[in-house]
């Protein structure tokens, strides 16, 4: 048995007036079934390329009159009105009486005088009494209608367009009409087009015992569904190239997955995430990491200074006195000091942390013993106004390794495995100077993206001054990141204050892959 | 950072040979140094003062004189360009500020030179006496240093050069002239011996740099002087102010701010007189002591000079006899991780040019410390710590082969960040997006347009560059409203939440502010009721698994009747509701808001 042919109402209209009316023009099938041109067009298309119909094309041409013709032909062409006149006064009047006619007529005697000639239907001649107008042989067969000509033809018809080409007219008489139309364009355009004539193969005509109806929609309803009416529905296919609407999940925020890549790199190397107030003590955020107090970082216009609240509890003085003295004196710590008395005030001070290294040398007093691996990811600040460069706040990640084999070439190795798990598979590193650490390393990577280094974060171990103090008796490795700054480098973004823009418009276009 | 100018071929000619730029920018860069680009840069000449002005990058002309400050309504006149390579300055090597300290360094890197830079030093006879009054307090720059130095005769390129090196020494060192300045002076026109001393700032009128012709006393000078202008701050708490005069008691210059037009350095001057004041005893040596290792450098000759204190101790400046400090061996390896012996870690330190001297009587193999000569300037050596730095440096670090230390550590999330991902989990399942918002915000943010008081202390910052930015939020509430704002014109509905830490003033946390981990959502839209809010607080907190009881509460930031307070388990964890419509009115919003707030972990 054939496999069924599935049609939609529509095309089982069409097939069934082919398979009656065939060969039939494919309009006459849409006039037929009140079928939209289009669609019958379409399931004749389908049913073509399957083989059950054969379409035979022609090219075609129509006589379109214009919107004007029956209104100017009702009023009468000027050269049929005079060939009329002519007609009935005995076929012939002298020029200054045809002019005299006309003038009453309201017709221009030259328009007569143009399209008389060009029909051929009203000449000049000369006559005894000087020049006359006359009715042509022609003239006088076109009033008895036995010359087919293009008025007749729009004033006979009973359908527009005009189907020209099927006309039993001689070749002669399309020449005439024609040249008429070339000139009178007002009156009828022609316009090709193709004549598709549609009719039943023989497959076709085998393929009508299998046919069967389908209904087609655009989409099932639960009632489809449940009552099985789908199997008699077929959904319309759609062009899936065609673009979709654009939708955007909900997303956490472009530079929450640098943190959270950043926070996952320090966990996965085996780290304790540690944090500390974002509201500190001077003493943590610089008198600990053996920062001067007459250093300009401390300075107001590079620090904020709470004026509530103003002042911190101090550690125990088992605590502050170590650092107290290797400030003034080096202390125990083989160093000369900074030479000059601190102050116990200046330590009590509160800032909002300038650094997250105010966080690992918390947990290195906490931890002076190795091993000890620690980082802090979180907010810092710093007395700026907002540019498209800086904010008064951004975020910073800093980490510290203790241990009894800290050196410079596990901070080395330490920091390749850290920015190879941040994306960068390249790094070198170059001596770079920082206040507590010695040596100091700046961290270089290559950006595939753009082809060349960047400086991307410092390193170092810390001084024998910060740890010592803190009782820890190993070298420590330390190393910190600006996190948007790594952000921008990474969605391509020049000016700092888009990353905390919050017009969903820009936050939603960038792709969590990036 | 500033970034310095070297002339390119002037640095070829200190080393020796040409080299190519790719070498030396390579060597540069093993030394820590970083090398912008290199291109030719153009000068000007000052009408003024008649010094050379290098053209910043980029620009076509210059009208204004960094040397005497001179300023001119047309450009000044060019005299063509040279060859540079734009270095950022490392402001903790003032050393390698200029184009003689970098040949020095460069000597050592490239191999051409090692060890100790060697200074002949001699007496020039001059004396420079100290008067008490620069120690008072209302008159204090109690510190001075000086040296004599002759250069070969001194022409534009190496007059351009020593501004330069005195101006990033002022930067570097000198805190822009706060802790120590400099002076330069043509010798020549000095007479006799020099006193430090101060004066009233309505007396003893001198002619500036700068201004030929024109006397002006010190407070005119601090008034209407370019270079007095732009430092009078630094003499702002002086009764007197301090001043350095000859014999003949003209005036070589007012420290900080600046010389007289009658001393000043020019083409042609072979002897110099150099001072350095300031408040701060190891920046004036440190100046000193860079500024005529450097000069030497490029052909000076460095002569003493005998200050007289007020005390009437004598003493004679500069000292440049080599510093020492041990250096331990095992303790290099063991800070450095490198395979060190003492020959390896001499020849590191030698190509940074430092001398090292084995201890006499030690027994071979044993690793007795090692004493390390290093020259004056280089006073960023405090401890054993800053050699092993010059060993890692002279090793190369290109060289140092990277490792791992073996040790078992166990990484460990925070609990509240653990928390915190959940919550971001289960909004941003519920169609929630994440913003992130800056911390700092102002009176108006966080309580006037939420209808809230503004309470008598909050946390709030005493000295920021912007004035209203002067809160340190105490909830998430105003980040938020922002991104509604933002988006007003967006189809409906709309959801955000912000997950951050905030602070409030709390006398029993350990700096005085306590801080807690929050997390604060809302919903806009037609329906965007409290039922709303409700809906959402139930199913995160269900996830969470918190069990909430929830009792209304009166709140201005929401609409009467329609705000509640929850608690977990007898705590106090949050806030939910509909938001008032005046708050909605405040910042522009036309449909109803759900909002609430709650806290996932106290931390400090």
């Amino acid at each position: 048995m054939p496999d069924e042919i599935l049609l939609n109402e529509a095309a089982l209209a069409v097939w069934q007036t082919v398979k009656e009316r065939g060969p039939i023009e494919l309009g006459e099938v849409a006039k037929l079934t009140g079928i939209d041109q289009a669609q019958v067009s379409a399931a004749a298309t389908e049913a073509s390329q399957r083989g059950f119909f054969e379409i035979e094309q022609r090219d075609r041409e129509d006589l379109v009159k214009s919107q004007e013709a029956d209104q100017l032909l009702a009023a009468g062409l000027p050269e049929v009105r005079a060939a009329k006149h002519l007609a009935s006064i005995g076929g012939s009047l002298p020029m200054q009486d045809f002019i005299a006619w006309a003038n009453g007529a309201a017709i221009a005697p030259n328009e007569v005088l143009k399209w008389g000639a060009t029909r051929q239907w009203i000449e000049k001649a000369k006559s005894d009494r000087g020049m006359k107008i006359a009715l042509t042989e022609l003239g006088k067969r076109a009033l008895e209608n036995s010359v087919p000509d293009v008025d007749i033809l729009i004033l006979s018809a009973d359908q527009s367009p005009i189907p020209f080409d099927a006309l039993d007219l001689t070749d002669e008489a399309r020449q005439r009409i024609r040249g008429l139309l070339a000139k009178r364009p007002e009156l009828a355009k022609f316009k090709a087009r193709t004549e598709r004539t549609l009719s039943l193969t023989e497959s076709g005509a085998k393929a009508f015992q299998s046919v069967r109806k389908v209904i087609e929609r655009n989409s099932l309803t639960p009632e489809d569904l449940e009552s099985g009416a789908w199997r008699e529905i077929k959904l319309r296919p759609y062009d899936v190239k065609l673009a979709a609407k654009d939708v955007y999940p909900a997303k956490v925020h472009p530079l929450r997955k640098i943190i959270e890549q950043t926070r996952r790199a320090f966990l996965e190397m085996g780290f304790a995430e540690v944090v500390s107030p974002m509201v500190e003590s001077a003493f943590w955020n610089f008198d600990a990491l053996f920062q001067p107090q007459d250093h300009p970082a401390r300075e107001m216009q590079d620090t904020f200074y709470m004026r509530h609240p103003a002042t911190a509890e101090l550690p125990p003085a088992n605590v502050t006195d170590p650092v107290r003295l290797t400030h003034e004196n080096g202390w125990e710590t083989g160093s000369e000091g900074w030479g000059y008395t601190w102050s116990p005030e200046r330590s009590k001070q509160v800032v909002l942390r300038t650094h997250t290294t105010a966080a690992t040398i918390r947990a290195l007093a906490a931890n002076p013993n190795p091993p000890g691996k620690f980082f802090c990811v979180g907010w810092t600040y710093r007395n700026e106004t907002i540019s498209f460069k800086h904010l008064p706040v951004f975020h910073q990640v800093d980490g510290i390794i203790i241990d009894e084999e800290a050196n410079l070439a596990s901070l080395m190795g330490t920091l390749q495995e850290f920015y190879s798990k941040m994306g960068f598979g390249r790094v070198k590193f170059k001596p770079a100077f920082y206040p507590y650490t010695e040596p100091s390393v700046d961290v270089v990577v290559y950006m595939e993206s753009r082809g060349k280094w960047i400086e991307m974060g410092g390193a170092g171990i810390f001084r024998p001054e910060v740890t010592l103090p803190l009782g820890c008796k190993f070298p420590v490795l330390a190393w910190g990141l600006g996190i948007e700054r790594l952000a921008m480098i990474r969605f391509g973004v020049s000016d700092i204050r888009e990353l905390y823009g919050t017009s969903l418009n820009e936050l939603e276009k960038v792709p969590l892959c990036r | 950072m500033p970034i310095v100018n070297i002339d390119l071929a002037w640095l070829n000619r200190l080393l020796g040979k040409p080299y190519e730029t790719a070498v030396l920018q390579e060597s540069l860069e093993q030394i820590g140094c970083d090398v912008e680009d290199v291109v030719d840069i153009e000068r000007s000449r000052c009408p003024q003062c008649g010094s050379l002005v290098e053209h910043p990058l980029g620009q076509d002309e210059v009208k204004a004189c960094t040397l005497c400050g001179f300023e001119s309504e047309t450009p000044f006149k060019r005299v063509g360009s040279q060859q540079v390579m734009r270095l950022d300055l490392l402001a903790d090597r003032p050393d390698l500020f200029d184009v003689g300290g970098l040949a020095r360094a460069l000597r050592g890197t490239l191999g051409i030179e090692s060890g100790l830079p060697k200074y002949d030093v001699k007496p020039s006879g001059l004396t420079v006496t100290v008067d008490k009054s620069t120690t008072d307090k209302s008159s204090y720059r109690p510190y001075i240093a000086c040296a004599v130095m002759t250069l070969p005769q001194v022409d534009e390129t190496s007059l351009v050069a020593i501004m330069k090196l005195q101006e990033n020494l002022h930067w570097g060192v000198g805190r822009d002239r706060k802790l120590a300045s400099i002076g330069v002076y043509d010798l020549s026109t000095v007479s006799g011996n020099i006193t430090y001393r101060t004066m009233d700032p309505d007396k003893d009128p001198f002619v500036p740099l700068g201004m030929p012709g024109k006397k002006m006393t010190g407070r005119q000078i601090l008034e209407s002087h370019p270079k007095g202008m732009a430092y009078a701050e630094l003499l702002a708490d002086l009764k007197r102010y301090p001043v350095l005069i000859d014999s003949k008691n003209q005036v070589l210059s007012m420290p900080p701010i600046i010389n007289s037009e009658e001393t000043k350095v020019k083409q042609g001057t072979t002897r110099v007189f150099i001072d350095v004041t300031g408040i701060s005893q190891a920046a004036v040596t440190k100046s000193l002591d860079t500024l005529v290792c450097s000069l030497a450098e490029i052909g000076g000759k460095i002569e003493t000079v005998t200050i007289k204190d007020a005390d009437g101790k004598q003493r004679t400046t500069p000292d440049l006899t080599p510093r020492t400090k041990q250096i331990d061996v095992t303790e290099a390896k063991r800070w450095l991780g490198l395979p060190l012996d003492e020959n390896s870690l001499s020849a590191a330190l030698r190509k940074m040019r430092f001398d090292v001297s084995a201890k006499q009587g030690g027994a071979a193999g044993n690793t007795q410390p090692l004493a390390v000569s290093f020259p004056a300037y280089r006073t960023d050596i405090r401890h054993m710590v800053d050699l092993f730095e010059d060993v890692a440096i002279g090793f190369g670090y290109a060289n140092i082969e990277p490792r791992l230390v073996r040790s078992m550590t166990v990484g460990t999330p925070r609990p509240e960040e653990v928390t915190s991902d959940r919550v971001r989990q289960v909004l941003v399942g519920l169609g929630f997006s994440e913003i992130m918002s800056l911390p700092l915000t102002t009176e108006d943010q966080q309580y006037e347009r939420l209808r809230q008081q503004t309470p008598e202390h909050y946390p709030q910052v005493s000295n920021p560059k912007l004035k209203a930015y002067n809160v340190v939020r105490t909830h998430l509430m105003g980040g938020l409203f922002e991104a509604l704002r933002e988006n007003r014109r967006r189809p409906m509905p709309q959801r955000y939440f912000e997950i951050d830490n905030v602070t409030d003033l709390d006398a029993k946390a350990i700096t005085g502010a306590s801080e807690e981990r929050r997390v604060a959502l809302v919903e806009i839209g037609r329906e965007s009721g409290y039922a709303a809010a409700r809906s959402t607080v139930d199913a995160l907190l269900r996830e969470l698994g918190w069990k909430p009881d929830y009792a209304p509460i009166t709140n201005p930031t929401f609409v009467d009747g329609r705000a509640a307070t929850f608690t977990v388990s007898g705590k106090t964890v949050g806030i939910l509701g509909e938001v008032h419509p005046e708050v909605l009115s405040n910042f522009g919003l036309t449909y109803p808001v759900a909002l609430a707030e709650l806290t996932l972990q106290r931390i400090f």
